[in-house]
């Protein structure tokens, strides 16, 4: 299992309901990219980064393993705001007001990644999925991302012992067996992969499959007062950028 | 290379979805169909998308000598079509978007115009195309890949550009620099997974004849090469055939 599956599985916000948390975590998102970076998005930031060590309980090596991707994808992108092409100073120069807007995206893509980790860390896949039928997601389209749902564990399961025992063979010491080690792992994951469809269709087929996949979900009510206090907090998030806005340079 | 959650403004965001639904509603409408005449191809498309999330975590190495991972969007294309892949890029990259944080809801639609749509169907056009002036399999699978991945991160490069344009050259000089960092360093990538590519499909025509031919590929190299002994009969997946030796199903609980 993935690290931020395995977590929200153990989260204590495992039992609410999905619509609880996208509000509270999508809700941030998207004043993330909505209000202007400072002081909003510094906002957003402080509220879900609170929020996700404190009431949800994300543990923070977990989640600076999991935020270090998308940051280092912001820092690549903003660095080359710093920079400006053509123009009286030469080919390239730094450009005006380049930190600014590198400092302003930076702000904007950490907040909204951490209002999607609070999501994403406190809803395990399982959970989310079957409920898309009623957002009106086709159910054949909901069943196909069920299956690789759980599909994609035992692969990349397959995968680590395969890169394993390849390299327990000497499979990565030169470059020519790093390339062969890789086809066979790309192959071999194609060949387990609708090697397990034919088998699960066997097996699901000795079972009176009808084409629907009914999984149970576990019954949990939107919480009124949860939802109530996640725009609560949103709408104060908002008055307090447009009051700070007015103060701060 | 995923544009991270929140690096797009709101309206570009949505543009980008807006850009996007159409080839997503097709590919939903064929994967719908798909399902109802055959039941079965539920899983045989699920086990599609788990390949395809898993070749994606894929580490190759780079001629720089550095690491990336390939997109697998001309693999994919050329085994399960440009349409399906619409389908199976999008569920891969909500899944990347929520287990791995790659990528982002956001930017979601985004993400799908370059590597479930785009990189699909420039890689499969060029494939076909290949195969249509008798190209050898291996020659179209390879180009196929490389243009899949490469136009993937052009696609990227043109969506940041128009997201940040250069202050002093607009949007050709935004163009430069992301283009610059993102696909010109990704030439040699693009190579790398032309070739793993090449390498993954040579074991699967040794290894995975019949699956192949009912995905269709192999029905188009039969036509290039004679002296191939199956036969196929449809371009289109078929219900796949139930084990010679049925093993015990674990069924119930992965599913």
């Amino acid at each position: 299992m993935l690290p931020i599956d395995a977590a929200a599985h153990s989260s204590r916000w495992r039992r609410r309901h999905p619509v609880d948390k996208a509000v509270l975590g999508l809700g941030l998102t998207v004043l993330a990219i909505s209000l202007p970076p400072w002081p909003g998005a510094a906002l957003v930031l402080a509220a879900a980064l609170t929020l996700l060590l404190g009431p949800a309980g994300v543990g923070a090596r977990k989640l600076w393993r999991a935020y270090r991707v998308p940051l280092g994808f912001c820092v690549t992108g903003a660095l080359i705001l710093l920079l400006q092409i053509g123009g009286p100073g030469g080919f390239v120069t730094l450009a005006d007001g380049g930190p600014a807007r590198a400092g302003g995206l930076l702000l904007r893509t950490s907040a909204a990644s951490l209002g999607v980790l609070l999501f994403a860390f406190t809803t395990p896949m399982s959970d989310l999925l079957p409920r898309l039928v009623k957002a009106g997601v086709p159910a054949p389209v909901v069943d196909v991302a069920l299956v690789t749902y759980r599909m994609s564990f035992m692969l990349l399961d397959s995968m680590s012992r395969i890169r394993q025992a390849q390299a327990a063979r000497l499979g990565h010491t030169t470059r020519a067996a790093t390339w062969r080690s890789l086809a066979g792992l790309g192959a071999t994951a194609f060949v387990r992969a609708f090697d397990r469809a034919s088998r699960l269709q066997a097996g699901l087929a000795g079972r009176g499959y009808d084409g629907t996949l009914r999984v149970l979900v576990p019954e949990v009510r939107i919480s009124r007062s949860f939802v109530v206090a996640s725009a609560a907090l949103l709408t104060g998030l908002v008055a307090l950028t447009l009051v700070l806005e007015r103060f701060l340079p | 290379m995923h544009i991270a959650e929140g690096f797009l403004p709101p309206a570009h965001a949505i543009a980008w979805g807006v850009a996007s639904a159409p080839f997503v509603v097709h590919g939903v409408r064929s994967l719908t169909r798909e399902v109802k005449e055959h039941p079965e191809s539920t899983l045989l498309l699920g086990a599609s998308g788990a390949f395809t999330f898993v070749l994606s975590a894929l580490k190759i190495p780079s001629v720089t000598g550095s690491c990336s991972h390939p997109t697998g969007t001309g693999l994919g294309a050329i085994l399960f079509r440009p349409p399906i892949m619409a389908v199976l890029g999008t569920i891969t990259l909500l899944f990347q978007a929520l287990l791995l944080a790659h990528g982002g809801l956001t930017t979601l639609g985004a993400n799908v115009f370059s590597m479930a749509i785009i990189g699909p169907w420039a890689g499969y056009a060029v494939y076909k195309l290949l195969k249509r002036y008798e190209a050898p399999l291996m020659v179209a699978v390879f180009f196929g890949a490389f243009v899949a991945d490469l136009s993937t991160y052009c696609v990227t490069s043109v969506q940041l550009a128009l997201a940040f344009p250069d202050p002093g050259s607009g949007f050709l000089g935004a163009l430069g620099k992301f283009g610059g960092i993102f696909a010109v360093t990704q030439i040699p990538l693009a190579v790398s997974e032309g070739l793993l590519t090449v390498l993954v499909m040579r074991l699967l025509v040794q290894s995975s004849k019949g699956e192949l031919t009912r995905l269709g590929v192999l029905l188009q190299s039969k036509r290039q090469q004679p002296r191939t002994e199956k036969t196929a009969t449809s371009e289109k997946p078929e219900a796949p055939e139930a084990p010679e030796k049925p093993e015990k199903s674990e069924t119930g609980a992965s599913a």
